[in-house]
């Protein structure tokens, strides 16, 4: 666009009304009913999907170390130890596995995973044994 | 698929049958236990949405061990729908009209509330003794671990090992215990 004068420049109101519709409507061709079709209710609800859609990329991270926390500790199940207990005694011997990488350890190498829990076990134990010598 | 991992798939999905005896356990801690069972928690392919949920056989439920004054005072509220039909039954008193509702309703009560809650019980089979049909006792392969030792009651011990007991004194032939209030 070519502006002559700045008041033109001011009152212009960026690209074509239709084109600006048009990338609302895209966003909001799955939604139900007029939300779809009608411009101010279809604005109304993309803004508010587009929020929802924010806060849900943390509470997605929240839910999948929740499930993994629950499948290690349905792995250690048989073990004998504790999601804690487990978790604390790999950091002390510095073994920086995440709770994904363990989870999928737990489900399709439980060979490797009941030999990490035997690690933790006596990272655990040597420390049981300090406190009764303390004592 | 080979046949090794095929084999591997069905030892993966396959219903575990466990067997919990409830004789002198709390149900409500006890509930919390076999709602991991039953929902398939102990597993490290749960999922909230998949179908890996376990059977337990609850044996002994008319032994099972309320807390404290639970038995008087523990009330479960009932209502047909009717205008005035609430009724409040005492614990002692549904557990003398059906001795398996009590850990029933426990452990219901701890599933939490979802659709598929009434689909989970059916996994769940309760017997008031440990008279449990041939059918169900020969799909068990594991034993839940009771949360607290099933004590020794002094009417179930030998008299000759009552009378070996050490002691320190014998009490005087003209004792009387103090009244218990």
């Amino acid at each position: 666009m070519v502006f002559l004068t700045a008041l033109r420049l001011t009152r212009a109101r960026g690209p074509d009304e239709w084109w600006r519709k048009r990338k609302v409507f895209k966003l909001a061709a799955f939604f139900y009913g007029r939300r779809r079709n009608c411009y101010s209710l279809a604005i109304r609800s993309l803004h508010r999907a587009l929020v929802y859609a924010t806060k849900s990329r943390a509470l997605k991270k929240m839910d999948l170390i929740e499930l993994w926390k629950q499948r290690i500790s349905g792995g250690l199940e048989s073990h004998g130890l504790e999601y804690w207990q487990f978790m604390d005694g790999l950091h002390k011997s510095n073994i920086q596995l995440n709770r994904k990488v363990l989870a999928d350890l737990a489900a399709f190498e439980p060979a490797t995973f009941e030999s990490l829990s035997k690690i933790a076990l006596d990272v655990k134990e040597a420390e049981n044994d300090e406190n009764s010598n303390k004592n | 698929m080979s046949i090794t991992q095929r084999v591997q798939q069905w030892a993966t999905f396959g219903r575990v049958w466990h067997v919990y005896d409830c004789s002198y356990q709390n149900p409500f801690d006890s509930a919390k236990v076999i709602v991991k069972y039953l929902k398939g928690m102990q597993k490290p392919i749960y999922h909230p949405m998949n179908d890996c949920g376990d059977h337990v056989v609850c044996i002994n439920t008319k032994q099972i061990a309320l807390p404290g004054d639970e038995w008087t005072k523990r009330a479960y509220f009932h209502h047909t729908g009717y205008p005035s039909s609430a009724t409040w039954t005492l614990a002692w008193e549904l557990h003398s009209k059906d001795p398996m509702m009590i850990m029933k309703k426990a452990i219901y009560r701890s599933l939490g509330g979802n659709l598929q809650r009434r689909h989970t019980m059916q996994r769940l089979h309760l017997f008031k003794d440990d008279k449990v049909p041939q059918e169900v006792l020969d799909n068990i392969t594991n034993q839940i671990r009771q949360l607290r030792p099933v004590p020794q009651r002094l009417d179930h011990i030998d008299q000759e090992v009552i009378d070996n007991f050490p002691k320190i004194m014998d009490y005087p032939e003209d004792y009387l215990p103090k009244a218990i209030k």
